[in-house]
């Protein structure tokens, strides 16, 4: 028999999982984590173009890349060329190469899907070799789906894939990303590949345990987009999406707030007065994709050159630490890490002091609910347009099911409470609700012989 | 940065969630005790920085760099220079030089065609008085470049570049007596080993051993006032006792001693003292032969003077955990009995060769892995010492 499986590409993680007809089996696909069956969707090329994912891909990129020695040579990058007058000049671009370097780390994967053309993200250079968006998920994809061949000892040849209901804000983009997504798993060995919304995947697993059909809302809050569905659920034949929305509001537009309202300071903004070379680099460090960039000869002197000079100097240390001893991923995943405690408690610390870096900040939840405040407003409008597209009111809705990372957030639960009553809201599985309800869809689906 | 903006959010979390209070006090009297921490270190640097310590260790520092980087420089000079005449004349044919010396101070350079080392080769016979001061010639090969310190038994050190021996080239037969005497041996005093030193500046340690089983270790941050001096110290205690062998070592290193009656001991470099203490416990007609450093992936060779080899992995060495140990006995009491004597011990590879002088003179080469097959040299005559001769041949 032909072997599907539903895949959930997530933004942060990402999951497979096969259905029986009876029972969903999440695989354990990356077990040095520890929850096997969640896989950070992170990637990790080294210098010679061995790729890992998941915590293997992080455990190596902290080996390799951690405090670890530069040297920066200059190459030919090419030619530009440019007319003043009459004339026309011709001069050639050198870029500064960091030789050592052992490996990239690539995070984010999905996100770079919804980024609009021209000027977006369609690619990187990795060392010698040009990488597309399309390249890189096809890496990742094909990673998965030998690991989950191992476990089930059989071939996988098709896959129902999520996808957030809102790619992109243009259709136009909507269907490129998604084809883009296709493409890559096709070319990943995947004969048969199909999408399925995640939320409405999210609805899927949840009606496995409902004991009578009702009117459902799916709030599917995950690290790169809040997905909601309103559904019929509880009887296969009768079920019904009755509207879906989304917004690419989610748990990394979080971290990123925190740093901006709260940790830019310990680098030095607000006390590095009139320069912008070096306010710019301040203003990276919300950026994960900026930061590891302005690792340079050139930023070096510049920021040595205002540590001599008396420019808060403790700070630009910190600064200087965190850019060049590639410590942002250690940095984001302490604000992450912060975020996901502030759902259980009242208060947590953002330390580096680990890595020697002297930044240290007690946050407390009510000082994140009031930087997310004008997330909050955002998220309840497509709840309610959403709402009022199906044509139901929030008196029919039986359940609310919160899924995934950011669904947590006390904030959010609060106000889904509010909307539609606090004993409606359950909790499914945080993060292989999605890739179980693709497995059902995967297998109800099946049509390879 | 805790500001008073800061510390009113907290209160006002903790006012809003009183479970939230006990929380964030917990975390910052965490806190509290790191800084508390961190400022007691910071008193004390404090304090070394306005008494003049620490002034007083970056001096010694620098001056230990000074030291270092004038080593590097004449090395580096010599190396020009070599390059330079190399330009002008015919290529030079590869050579190791051989070092034979005597407890006496004699130093005899012998210039060693690499063409001519392959493995079972006869390179030729030393004569001469080969047991000088009633000690055995000792053999080391030796870069052209390298810089040896001299160590005497009364501790007193001195330096001399080899390119600044005389060398006698490859023949049949070397003479002991055409020997240099870079430096005369004091009244009383004998030369006791020779050590190169361009591994100074990767090493930690200067690691010293006795005939009678002391063994003292030396910083060698301290080579600058050492080399000033020129007094390294004996490394001995017992009047009757003289130091015998030296090697540079790093933290975490190993280091064996090997004696006559065939005992090994394995000592952690980490657990040594700075000052001579005994470690070996030998019987008194045993002695130490041999002093080196064990890396992990190495294998210790053992020669009897009539030409048995025997080896050991390096993970076999088990360190001394008392402070005074017999170490593993290698030969058993029978052949002691039938009087099977060590003439040294190394640390080798198997690409290595080694290079093994007889009572007769007669100087021959093995490769370390065609040992390991036979077990034993071809040698009719006893032999006497040998060194090791790194690389491929």
């Amino acid at each position: 028999m032909m072997r599907k499986v539903g895949l959930d590409f997530g933004t942060s993680n990402s999951g497979v999982a096969v259905y029986d007809g009876h029972s969903v089996r999440l695989l354990p696909i990356d077990r040095q984590n520890i929850i096997p069956e969640v896989v950070k969707s992170v990637l990790y090329i080294t210098r010679d173009y061995k790729c890992s994912i998941g915590q293997a891909a992080i455990d190596q990129y902290y080996r390799a890349n951690v405090n670890r020695l530069r040297r920066f040579v200059r190459q030919w990058a090419g030619e530009i060329d440019y007319s003043g007058g009459e004339i026309q000049y011709v001069r050639d671009v050198y870029v500064f190469v960091d030789e050592l370097q052992p490996g990239r780390l690539l995070q984010y994967l999905k996100t770079v899907l919804r980024k609009d053309l021209p000027g977006g993200y369609v690619g990187t250079q990795v060392f010698e070799r040009y990488f597309t968006v399309a390249d890189l998920i096809r890496v990742y994809l094909g990673q998965m789906k030998e690991r989950a061949e191992e476990i089930l000892g059989e071939r996988i040849q098709g896959v129902t894939l999520g996808r957030p209901v809102k790619f992109a804000d243009t259709p136009e983009q909507d269907r490129k990303a998604e084809e883009t997504l296709r493409q890559a798993a096709l070319e990943a060995g995947f004969r048969e590949v199909d999408f399925e919304l995640e939320p409405v995947a999210a609805a899927l697993f949840y009606e496995q345990s409902m004991t009578r059909p009702g009117n459902v809302v799916v709030f599917d809050f995950g690290g790169g987009t809040l997905d909601i569905a309103v559904m019929r659920l509880g009887n296969p034949q009768s079920r019904k999406v009755f509207a879906s929305g989304g917004v690419d509001i989610a748990g990394s537009d979080f971290d990123r707030a925190i740093i901006e309202k709260r940790l830019l300071a310990q680098f030095g903004l607000g006390r590095v007065g009139q320069q912008p070379e070096v306010l710019e680099m301040i203003q990276a460090v919300p950026d994960w994709i900026a930061l590891p960039e302005l690792a340079t000869p050139q930023n070096r002197n510049i920021l040595e050159k205002a540590i001599r000079a008396g420019l808060a100097p403790a700070r630009l240390k910190s600064l200087l630490a965190l850019i060049y001893n590639d410590l942002a991923f250690t940095f984001y995943n302490q604000v992450e890490a912060a975020k996901i405690a502030l759902s259980s408690r009242g208060a947590a610390v953002i330390s580096l002091d680990d890595q020697k870096i002297p930044v240290w900040e007690l946050y407390t939840r009510r000082q994140f609910e009031n930087d997310i405040q004008e997330y909050q407003a955002g998220v309840e409008k497509v709840i309610l347009d959403t709402l009022a597209a199906s044509g139901l009111e929030p008196a029919q809705i039986d359940a609310v099911v919160k899924t995934g990372g950011s669904s947590n957030i006390p904030l959010f639960t609060e106000m889904l409470g509010r909307l539609f009553g606090q004993e409606k809201v359950v909790q499914s599985d945080a993060f292989s609700s999605v890739a179980a309800g693709l497995a059902i869809r995967a297998a109800a689906t099946l049509t390879l012989d | 940065m805790v500001t008073p903006q800061k510390i009113e959010e907290w209160i006002k979390e903790a006012e809003e969630r009183p479970e939230s209070g006990l929380l964030i006090l917990k975390l910052i009297a965490g806190r509290l005790r790191d800084l508390t921490e961190r400022n007691e270190e910071l008193l004390s640097e404090n304090i070394a920085l306005q008494d003049g310590t620490r002034v007083e260790e970056y001096r010694k520092r620098i001056a230990y760099l000074e030291n270092q980087l004038e080593i590097l420089t004449r090395r580096l000079g010599e190396s020009e220079a070599g390059l330079v005449s190399g330009v002008a004349g015919p290529p030079k044919e590869a050579t190791a030089n051989l070092l034979a010396y005597t407890a006496l101070g004699r130093i005899l350079r012998i210039e060693l065609v690499e063409a001519t080392l392959g493995p079972g080769a006869q390179l030729g016979c030393l004569t001469g008085e080969l047991q000088a001061g009633g000690e055995p010639v000792h053999l080391m090969i030796v870069r052209e470049e390298e810089e040896l310190l001299l160590l005497f038994t009364s501790g007193r050190i001195s330096t001399h570049p080899v390119g600044g021996l005389r060398a006698v080239p490859s023949g049949e037969v070397w003479s002991l007596d055409e020997a240099g005497l870079p430096d005369e041996p004091h009244a009383g005093e004998q030369l006791a080993c020779i050590l190169p030193l361009s591994r100074l500046v990767l090493s930690d340690y200067f690691m010293q051993a006795s005939r009678r089983g002391f063994v003292k270790k030396t910083m060698t941050s301290m080579a600058q006032s050492v080399l000033e001096n020129h007094y390294l110290g004996r490394g001995a205690v017992q009047k009757t006792d003289r130091p015998l062998a030296m090697t540079l070592c790093k933290k975490g290193e190993q280091v064996a001693l090997a004696t006559l009656e065939g005992h090994l001991l394995g000592l952690n470099v980490d657990d040594l003292s700075y000052t001579t203490e005994e470690r070996l416990r030998l019987e008194p007609h045993d002695h130490v032969v041999s002093l080196f450093g064990v890396s992990p992936e190495a294998t210790m060779v053992f020669l009897t003077q009539s030409g048995k080899v025997i080896q050991r992995a390096a993970q076999s060495l088990e360190p001394a955990k008392s402070a005074l140990s017999k170490g593993q006995a290698l030969i058993s009491p029978a052949r002691l009995e039938q009087g099977v004597r060590f003439v040294g011990a190394a640390a080798v590879h198997a690409p290595d060769r080694i290079l093994v002088l007889d009572a007769k003179g007669n100087l021959s080469l093995h490769l370390v892995s065609d040992l390991a097959g036979s077990g034993a040299l071809p040698d009719e005559n006893p032999l006497l010492t040998f060194c090791v001769l790194p690389g491929r041949p």
